[in-house]
């Protein structure tokens, strides 16, 4: 990983972000704005689960509103992610943190993904009773505390220091 | 008290000593605060985006708040929480710093701006509640909104880029980027 990063923080790619200083604040704020959308798109629907919020409105018709938002949000993050990981290698591919959030975006993508779809193809099944079961109100709560995760490792990626020996970032 | 010496006898307090000292405290305070200002961010988000006509249009306007703003304020309450915990560990530092003088400045213009709504489309909100979208000032109202918010969220990561620390003295003789190693 160390020479892969190395490789990667020598192509041209990597230099011109890595002369450009206002580059990675810029993109890391994009990066921020577009986790804001998708927090708020997952707390939606699941408090729709929950029946916290928007009762007025069927569990279609919140994934409709808030879906396509999430998709969205989700490519400017991957973009931006990449971005970051081509512009500071060593920062991101040797950082734990990063890869426990690689983790975790693979869940919450999943986890939107496959809810999405399921809900398509059994939509009156899930309306009147898998939303009322427990097991999707605790999987909600789950998903939740997933993309929590995501934001908060997020920014520990700038402290990897917090994981002592389990960092592979050089010590400062 | 003057301002220097409030900053001063804030950097000398016990809390930002501990917060200080700490290898963790930060590091989970500003982690917190990004998570709470992307909760704030992101249900504005949707209050504004259903005021200008772009989404959630089925839906009348005062229902979609009612949903949103109750989160939206346990998420400011825990901004403005780790967001003075972080402040008062260095605070001479940021009150001089130039980006978060203009956050400031911006979190004053995003009360205002809710406080016009309140004395404007607010007071219609019968007329307007089931439209499409809100009446031009709601609609001005809330694209300020989204602008304030975005350059709020632009202008704290500019803070971290911008504000000085400790800087290690130069040495052209070693190979790692001292810098990168700093926490941004």
């Amino acid at each position: 990983m160390n020479q892969f990063a190395e490789w990667l923080s020598q192509t041209s790619w990597s230099l011109v972000i890595q002369t450009h200083e206002w580059i990675i604040p810029t993109v890391q704020s994009i990066h921020i704005v577009a986790i804001g959308v998708i927090l708020a798109s997952v707390i939606m629907i699941d408090l729709r689960i929950l029946g916290w919020a928007g009762r007025d409105q069927t569990l279609v018709e919140t994934t409709e509103r808030f879906g396509p938002w999430l998709s969205g949000a989700l490519c400017v993050l991957l973009l931006t992610g990449a971005l970051m990981v081509v512009g500071e290698p060593a920062r991101e591919l040797l950082a734990f943190s990063f890869w426990f959030k690689m983790c975790l975006v693979v869940v919450g993508v999943t986890t939107a993904g496959a809810f999405q779809l399921a809900l398509k193809r059994h939509e009156r099944h899930w309306e009147t009773t898998l939303v009322n079961r427990w097991s999707i109100k605790s999987a909600a709560v789950l998903t939740l505390l997933v993309w929590v995760g995501i934001v908060i490792l997020g920014r520990l990626i700038a402290y990897d220091h917090v994981w002592g020996s389990w960092s592979m970032s050089p010590k400062a | 008290m003057s301002i220097p010496e409030i900053l001063a006898a804030l950097e000398a307090s016990q809390l930002s000593g501990r917060i200080r000292d700490s290898l963790y405290l930060f590091p989970l305070i500003e982690s917190f605060h990004v998570l709470g200002l992307t909760m704030v961010f992101g249900t504005i988000a949707i209050v504004d985006l259903r005021l200008l006509g772009w989404a959630s249009t089925r839906r009348p306007f005062s229902r979609v708040a009612l949903d949103v703003l109750n989160w939206t304020w346990l998420a400011f309450a825990l901004t403005v929480a780790t967001g003075v915990l972080m402040f008062i560990t260095n605070a001479g530092v940021y009150y001089h710093n130039l980006s978060f003088r203009l956050k400031m400045g911006m979190l004053v213009l995003s009360g205002i701006n809710m406080l016009v709504f309140k004395q404007t489309a607010a007071r219609s909100i019968g007329r307007w509640d089931r439209e499409r979208s809100a009446p031009p000032v709601g609609r001005t109202v809330a694209a300020v909104s989204l602008i304030v918010w975005i350059s709020v969220i632009f202008l704290g990561r500019w803070i971290g880029f911008t504000s000085t620390r400790a800087q290690p003295a130069g040495d052209s003789g070693i190979s790692i980027d001292i810098e990168s190693l700093l926490p941004k």
